[in-house]
């Protein structure tokens, strides 16, 4: 079964920049997907797409079947989680508060003017928290914590919400390698263990290949390959990270030979 | 030989932008002409030096130490009501702050009708409206309380606004993306990140409001106010020092639990800011 259906799917923003051009996929349920392709080749977009943090231009993108429109964002958002390069913690608020704002989307506002949880939210808070092994920071502000950490907060973040779909985009582009692949291996075991759908998008081609069920490569708006890790060969890397106009691309053969 | 370096500005040809350069001249002789219009002379604000000289003089007498108990009852009054039409304020425009926010209001008519009614209460000063509130609902502290919050709204109201239009968007986007409502993306995401501009805002306006509240007096709407200008009329000058004092020490003491309150809540901890 198709957890993500992305039909035909096109987006332009408004000043003028076509950012997806026409783009069709499914996403099996389970399964971990990472997203390659070049800085501006339309990998956030298209993430962005999967959340209603974006809507497309034409054509649809359907979660387990429902598509995602302006009238039930709600709905949507509350099954699917989003972990950011930039974690987008609230700084000001404990980590387990940030945690517990994963929950807000299953409870009315009624209990939030007053900041108030249930006590099965901070179970479940706790609990995830354990998951990313923070709990000894949960009462910690957000912004005392380490860029590895704060990543493990964001993840614990999307767990707390019981979500169908994690969308990871770059989540490890601003962390050392050590944090980087503590975080990998984090999205992998909740992708095997909890059945959760992972959808990443990488800079890391390595990291790719080891991690990755399925790889997707985007060049300027378009999908130029699919296929498992084994397939992603040296020429098809190169049909990935090509660039326009240049006919003798040193930089992509340095940067392909190493990768 | 080498060229003697010369000074600069970081502009393509070294120049000042020219939109400056007019602004500033137009800013010279916009002041130069307007000056006389509002009676600035030098020679009357110079040969006055003696006369201030001679008033301040008259206020070093020994103080009246029997006015002290009643001095400090006013000085209560002044600080209650002081306090109470802040927090009376604060209430009334938290809301009103994310009506006027541009990223946090529900539609940009909401936000064009909010800003109006604030800038409408803020247009006349405190005085003004303890005249209009003694006159609706008699002498005493309650149309000044009345007065002092109506105003503070409006300068509030603004302040929050202009708070929580700065937050960090991607906080917002984080909290949003995880499925939270409206009000939720408020609560959650803009208010925390807003706190500290927002308490910076209180507690400037609390000193603001202390002395605004001072001069309620002077139409009957209670505080310390009716003291100080009956002194000033009585020519009591063995009282003004004392009433003047007496302020500047709330006043302090208001700015020294700013600072406290402030890097409290920047650093989460009792750390001062200057121990690094």
């Amino acid at each position: 079964m198709s957890a993500i259906t992305i039909q035909s799917v096109s987006k332009r923003f408004p000043n003028g920049f076509e950012a997806l051009k026409g783009i069709g996929a499914e996403i099996q349920s389970g399964s971990f997907t990472v997203i390659l392709g070049p800085s501006g080749a339309g990998k956030s977009t298209l993430l962005r797409l999967m959340n209603g943090l974006e809507t497309p231009t034409t054509g649809e993108v359907r979660i387990d079947g429902v598509t995602v429109d302006s009238g039930k964002l709600r709905t949507i958002r509350s099954k699917v989680a989003m972990v950011f390069q930039q974690f987008n913690l609230v700084d000001r608020l404990s980590v387990v508060t940030n945690v517990l704002t994963g929950r807000l989307g299953h409870r009315s506002w009624v209990g939030s003017v007053f900041y108030l949880f249930r006590k099965e939210d901070m179970d479940i808070a706790q609990e995830a928290l354990s998951r990313v092994a923070l709990t000894d920071k949960a009462w910690s502000r957000a912004d005392k914590l380490s860029g590895g950490q704060q990543q493990r907060v964001g993840i614990a973040r999307a767990l707390a919400q019981h979500p169908k779909v994690i969308l990871a985009d770059e989540p490890v582009a601003s962390l050392d390698p050590v944090s980087s692949e503590e975080i990998m291996n984090l999205l992998r075991e909740i992708c095997d263990r909890d059945g959760i759908t992972v959808v990443v998008n990488l800079h890391q081609v390595e990291l790719a290949r080891r991690f990755a069920d399925r790889i997707i490569g985007m060049n300027s708006g378009k999908i130029v390959f699919d296929g498992s890790p084994q397939q992603l060969t040296q020429s098809a890397l190169r049909t990935i990270y090509q660039r326009e106009g240049i006919e003798d691309d040193t930089s992509l053969d340095m940067a392909l030979a190493y990768a | 030989m080498t060229p003697v370096s010369t000074w600069r500005w970081p502009t393509p040809n070294g120049l000042p932008p020219r939109s400056l350069i007019i602004s500033a001249l137009v800013l010279l002789c916009a002041l130069w002409l307007t000056a006389p219009i509002v009676e600035v002379d030098f020679v009357r604000l110079f040969g006055s030096i003696g006369k201030m000289a001679k008033f301040a003089g008259q206020m070093y007498v020994t103080p009246d130490w029997h006015y002290v108990p009643q001095l400090l009852r006013k000085m209560l009054e002044t600080i209650e009501m002081t306090v109470l039409g802040t927090a009376i304020a604060i209430v009334i425009s938290l809301p009103l702050g994310i009506l006027a926010a541009h990223n946090a209001t529900p539609h940009l008519f909401v936000y064009r009708l909010t800003r109006d009614l604030l800038s409408l209460m803020r247009a006349l000063p405190e005085l003004v409206w303890a005249l209009v509130f003694v006159s609706a609902v008699g002498l005493g502290p309650l149309p000044g309380v009345m007065a002092l919050a109506f105003v503070t709204v409006g300068f509030m109201g603004k302040f929050f606004a202009e708070s929580i239009e700065v937050v960090d968007p991607k906080a917002v986007e984080g909290v949003r993306a995880h499925g939270a409502g409206w009000l939720q993306v408020r609560l959650f995401a803009m208010l925390p990140q807003a706190l500290p501009d927002i308490v910076g805002s209180v507690m400037y306006i609390l000193d603001h409001n202390l002395r605004a509240a001072a001069i309620l007096g002077l139409v009957g709407a209670g505080g310390i106010g009716y003291d100080m200008v009956m002194s000033m009329r009585m020519f009591q000058y063995d009282r003004i020092p004392l009433i003047a004092l007496s302020i500047y020490l709330v006043v302090t003491a208001l700015d020294r639990a700013s600072d406290y309150l402030r890097s409290r809540i920047i650093h989460g901890s009792r750390k001062s800011t200057f121990a690094t």
